[in-house]
């Protein structure tokens, strides 16, 4: 498994740098310089600022700069627009709130996804079934941009209206590190995070019931299970151990593909909540043409991504036997 | 293999599916509206923007709330009343330059006026200052309330005076035809946003954009995607090598990265300038325009990042025809590598094509919305995008007809996508998951 | 070998009634779109114990669908059975029966084996683990005897190095060593009466005799009565005491396999004799004889003779009126207005 493991690192490795080019060539069709300087600004502060940033060098050895930079770890590359923060620093101040957001959402998302799909699974064809079915397409056809202005709306005007209180923030964020775990999780995560969170597990639902409960639907037909029910197998026994257990596969897949996706998944939210995390830090740093924070983090997020497909085919061959890695 | 029974039988099945077909048919609608604005302009790029009332009416009329009629009675008044004040401007800025002043220009400036197509009413600026005077007069004896929201025993009072000031705001505008008030009341029926637009009109213009995006976004990401899929599968060796390299990079970006990529890139001009010294003068009859006016940014935009599925997909199609019984024996039978291409392998993987088209269009009218916020989305008329975006705070606010609106016909258009997309599988790719 | 723990698991009843199994007028219909499906109508035929018996006819006539219906395994939701409709185990009827006594039947009084060996077994579960299964559910054996159990199941459908193979996953093993496990798993808990729907179709002609083979010598060893669903009639010749045989969810003839083979009543049970090829006689330059027409549809069936469209001897009352199944005294039936008799029909000899 190992060789399969090591030969599959080697092949991404072409796709890595092609990531990387793609980006910084895409980066520099603008140039940055006029627009980091303030509005007076000469010639020769120009050529210096060039000069200072490394922009005067050629594309390729820039390229190669940063590439050698990512092989050695190096992240202490200072932001050009917070001066004096290096990108590890911004990138570790902003994983906390990222991961405040994303891992509680694709947590909560795959439970209740995967429980109503086996609900729906177990009555398949009668109404429930359909009416989960039918809402759940309901629930994809509406945008995602709707589902956080009504969110914000329900918690921030109608329900302290209706309760006297408001037990959901807006927008805003209280890091980990301000009053310690107990406050955090007692009091800031649920102030802060919890809208959010819901609001994405409630985007997500509709996509992931409807696959899981292809999933479940192909598996009840299968033979195994008619085997397993003429042995005296109860309802229950045949959903959770028999049938569960190969959709564990597509299952385990869907989680794993969405990983590199939920620190930039939860985007719109981090911006909408004003939520420090990854997605908002990399939008403002595009905007302001902040070459160091923009390379790294996508250079990050493509490593990820590389990583967790290759975690899938190592977690397919740990869940299904008959798959063997070579 | 997909013969001609096969097909004919695929579309019997179609025909059949009732909820299928009413989504076509509802398609179609949507197509049929974005075709009429784009080409019989049924709704102009000016009619987004034009103002058609006072900010924030809801729809269906008018408001309810006294105090909203009050705003709104005394909007059209000011807009009468600010063109007159005009004059007193005009006149010392005619004496000061030592001209006659006269009251031409004001009439003029009067009857330039036009709040959607509402006139002013065809009298002498003087009479129109008694009106508003009169008006003013009706409107102060309302202030003399405290809460007009709540007005408890004086609810009769206050609706005599509020429909007296609003006879008397309609006597400043012209008399409208039945036509021009079923017009009006049309424009107004979803009510008017923060700028006074039309939400109905925005929400109708916006069709065209949805349906533009979807279409050219669609078509263009399933041909990449397809002729790099065929080829890809088809040849294999050094060309699957780099079509997969291909894909697997602008895959490991993650999606909303790449759109912020792309859309600082279109931001700054930079790629207008080099476009127009590449084409010289013949690129802005192309497109009309510079890019920011066009959604061709949208259409890179999404091009980029759609491509992929469609790609990966026909990728594998193909890779297993190629190992299929009947393309291995026309290969014993000595056909050519294009012919097998086209008459085994293409009309094998056009239901993937189809099934991948109607996916894809369901991608772009929901990142429409994304792109829109971004900043490289829809830049001049409206799109459902922008109307959501600018409606956040209008909710705040209880008012939603505008989001309403906009979520009611995307969501309309992307449900009859949805179950035309489950549709099409079931009936074309019934072993997919 | 014996089976040593056998007696641990459930002590047989001392008065053994001749019959194990009463299908009666068992109707099985399915609820579509297109309004109610009648599967299987009016099957009546009884399983005695220690008895094989055949249930044949071509694919899509009805076997399937009685076989479930007597395990109870189609979706229950969807399927309706006859008001008439019985299925007796000991006098009780199980179309009454709730999921839960079902359960406790199925996989124990009742087994089953499956068409395809490749796809029955779960892939994701041990060999082991999924023979342990019935066991856990049906018996109070504890770890260590259920292990033990397992391997001498394994050891008796001659499967070798059953402790090894305890371990390993379904698709380390061949077509017919699954297809053994499949058996194995049936038999765990000594069934009275064992469901083999086609249960060699899926494995080569070689594997296929070696699966028969054992299934008669472990019906010898045990007693439990067969009921074989089959579309091949030399797989019936080769095991069954007696035939049924189903057209179009009817049971159109009752014999015993003598009796079939030699002299069959039915003219649909003629033409399927004509239908299989016979080795050892001249038939060189003879084409195979096949039956014309199709199967009527199940929305459209006729109330007359359902064969009647495909019957060389159809006779006017045959298109009108639906024949009535007559017995004679040995339990000899057939559901013919003119069954053929004696001198008219071609003698098969297999």
């Amino acid at each position: 498994m190992w060789a399969y493991v090591l030969r599959r690192f080697f092949y991404n490795i072409p796709v890595f740098m092609g990531i990387v080019l793609l980006v910084m060539l895409a980066l520099r069709v603008r140039d940055p310089v006029n627009g980091l300087l303030g509005k007076v600004k000469t010639e020769q502060e120009i050529a210096a600022k060039r000069m200072e940033l490394g922009l005067d060098k050629p594309f390729v050895q820039q390229y190669g700069i940063f590439l050698k930079k990512l092989c050695t770890l190096d992240f202490d590359e200072e932001s050009w627009v917070n001066r004096g923060q290096t990108v590890g620093e911004v990138m570790q101040r902003c994983v906390g709130p990222s991961l405040a957001l994303t891992v509680p959402s694709l947590v909560l998302t795959t439970l209740i996804s995967v429980a109503i799909a086996l609900m729906s699974a177990w009555y398949r064809g009668r109404w429930l079934d359909k009416a989960l079915v039918i809402s759940a397409v309901l629930g994809m056809s509406v945008s995602f941009l709707v589902y956080i202005v009504f969110g914000q709306y329900y918690a921030a005007a109608w329900l302290p209206d209706q309760i006297g209180m408001s037990p959901f923030a807006v927008s805003g964020y209280e890091p980990l590190e301000k009053d310690g775990i107990g406050t955090y999780v007692l009091k800031h995560w649920p102030y802060y995070c919890l809208l959010p969170v819901l609001i994405s597990v409630i985007v997500a639902m509709g996509y992931d019931t409807r696959f899981y409960r292809a999933v479940m639907v192909e598996e009840s037909g299968r033979d195994y299970i008619t085997t397993a029910r003429a042995k005296g197998a109860s309802q229950p026994k045949v959903m959770f151990v028999h049938m569960l257990k190969n959709a564990m596969i597509p299952i385990i897949t869907r989680v794993v593909i969405t990983i590199p996706f939920l620190i930039t998944g939860s985007f719109l939210l981090e911006v909408y909540f004003a939520i420090p995390g990854m997605g908002k830090q990399l939008l403002t740093a595009v905007v302001e043409a902040d070459f160091p924070i923009v390379q790294a983090f996508t250079a990050v997020f493509a490593a990820i991504y590389i990583a967790s497909n290759l975690l899938t085919d190592v977690l397919y061959a740990v869940v299904d036997p008959r798959v063997r890695l070579s | 293999m997909s013969g001609a029974s096969d097909e004919s039988r695929s579309l019997r099945k179609f025909l059949r599916h009732k909820p299928a077909m009413i989504s076509f048919v509802v398609i179609l609608a949507y197509v049929a509206v974005a075709a009429a604005v784009i080409l019989g302009d049924l709704v102009s790029v000016e009619d987004c923007e034009r103002r058609y009332g006072p900010k924030s009416t809801p729809g269906f009329g008018v408001s309810q709330l006294f105090e909203k009629r009050l705003q709104d009675l005394s909007w059209y008044a000011e807009q009468i009343e600010q063109k007159l004040a005009l004059r007193q401007k005009l006149k010392r800025r005619l004496q000061s330059r030592g001209v006659e002043p006269t009251n031409e220009k004001i009439e003029q400036e009067l009857r330039g006026l036009r709040i959607g197509n509402l006139r002013p009413a065809d009298i002498s600026a003087e009479d129109f200052q008694i009106r508003l005077d009169s008006l003013w007069n009706t409107v102060a004896e309302l202030d003399e309330f405290d809460d007009l929201n709540n007005p408890g025993s004086d609810t009769t009072t206050i609706e005599r005076l509020t429909s007296a000031a609003e006879g008397q705001m309609r006597s400043l505008y012209a008399e409208q035809t039945p036509a021009e008030a079923r017009h009006r009341n049309l424009h107004l029926l979803f009510g008017t946003d923060v700028a006074g637009r039309s939400v109905f009109l925005r929400s109708i213009y916006s069709i065209r954009v949805a349906i533009l995006v979807g279409v050219v976004t669609g078509f263009i990401s399933v041909a990449i995607g397809s002729l790099l899929g065929l080829a890809a599968g088809y040849f294999g060796g050094w060309v699957d090598g780099v079509v997969t390299w291909l894909y697997s990079t602008f895959a490991s970006i993650p999606n909303i990265v790449m759109l912020m990529v792309l859309a600082y890139m279109f931001r700054g001009g930079e790629i207008d300038a080099w476009l127009n010294d590449l084409t010289g003068d013949r690129f802005g009859w192309l497109i009309g325009g510079t890019l920011d006016e066009t959604l061709i940014p949208v259409f890179v935009a999404f091009s980029a990042t759609f491509w992929i599925g469609p790609c990966r997909v026909i990728r594998g199609e193909t890779l297993k025809l190629r190992e299929s019984e009947y393309v291995q024996a026309s290969q014993v039978m000595g056909y050519s590598r294009v012919r097998i291409l086209l008459r085994h392998i293409l009309p094998n993987i056009s239901h993937l094509m189809l099934i991948n088209f109607s996916l894809l269009f369901i991608g772009a009218i929901k990142s429409e919305v994304i792109l829109s916020f971004l900043g490289i989305g829809v830049q001049s008329g409206a799109s459902w995008g922008l109307m959501i975006d600018a409606a956040r705070d209008e909710v705040l606010n209880d008012f939603f007809w505008q989001i309403g609106a906009a979520t009611a016909l995307m969501f309309g258009l992307v449900l009859a996508f949805n179950i035309l997309s489950d549709a099409l599988q079931d009936i074309l790719d019934p072993k997919h998951v | 070998m014996t089976v040593s723990t056998g007696n641990l698991i459930r002590p047989k009843s001392p008065e053994t009634p001749s019959v194990a199994l009463s299908v009666r007028n068992l109707s099985t219909s399915f609820r579509t779109d297109r309004g109610l499906v009648n599967a299987v109508s009016k099957v009546s035929f009884d399983l005695h114990r220690g008895e094989s018996v055949g249930l044949v006819g071509e694919s899509g006539c009805g076997k399937s669908v009685t076989s479930k219906s007597i395990m109870r395994l189609l979706p229950e939701h969807v399927t309706r059975y006859g008001a008439e409709s019985q299925v007796q185990l000991d006098g009780e009827n199980l179309l009454t029966y709730s999921e839960r006594q079902m359960r406790a039947l199925r996989g124990n009084r009742i087994a089953m084996i499956f068409q395809e060996p490749m796809t029955a077994l779960n892939p994701v579960f041990t060999v082991g683990w999924q023979l342990d299964e019935a066991l856990r559910y049906h018996t109070k054996l504890n770890r260590t005897q259920r292990k033990a159990r397992v391997v001498e199941l394994l050891d008796m459908v001659e499967i070798p190095n059953p402790d090894r193979r305890y371990y390993e996953y379904p698709h380390q093993l061949s077509g017919g060593m699954r297809q053994r496990v499949v058996i194995a798993m049936a038999l765990a808990c000594e069934p009275e009466i064992l469901i083999a729907d086609e249960p060699t179709t899926a494995l080569d002609v070689t594997i296929q005799a070696q699966i028969l083979r054992l299934m008669k010598n472990l019906q010898e060893r045990t007693g439990t009565a067969i009921l074989l669903i089959t579309h091949d009639l030399g797989v019936v010749a080769q095991t069954c005491d007696r035939v049924v045989v189903m057209y179009a969810g009817q049971v159109v003839e009752q014999a015993t396999v003598r009796e079939l083979f030699h002299d069959p009543a039915h003219p649909y049970s003629r033409a399927l004799l004509q239908s299989i090829p016979q080795s050892g006689k001249k038939q060189q330059g003879k084409r195979l004889a096949t039956i014309d027409g199709i199967v009527p549809s199940l929305f459209d069936m006729p109330d007359a003779c359902r064969f009647a469209d495909r019957c060389d001897c159809r006779q006017d009352l045959c298109v009108t009126d639906l024949p009535p199944i007559s017995e004679d005294d040995s339990g000899r039936s057939v559901r013919c207005h003119f069954p053929v008799s004696d001198s008219s029909s071609t003698r098969s000899e297999v």
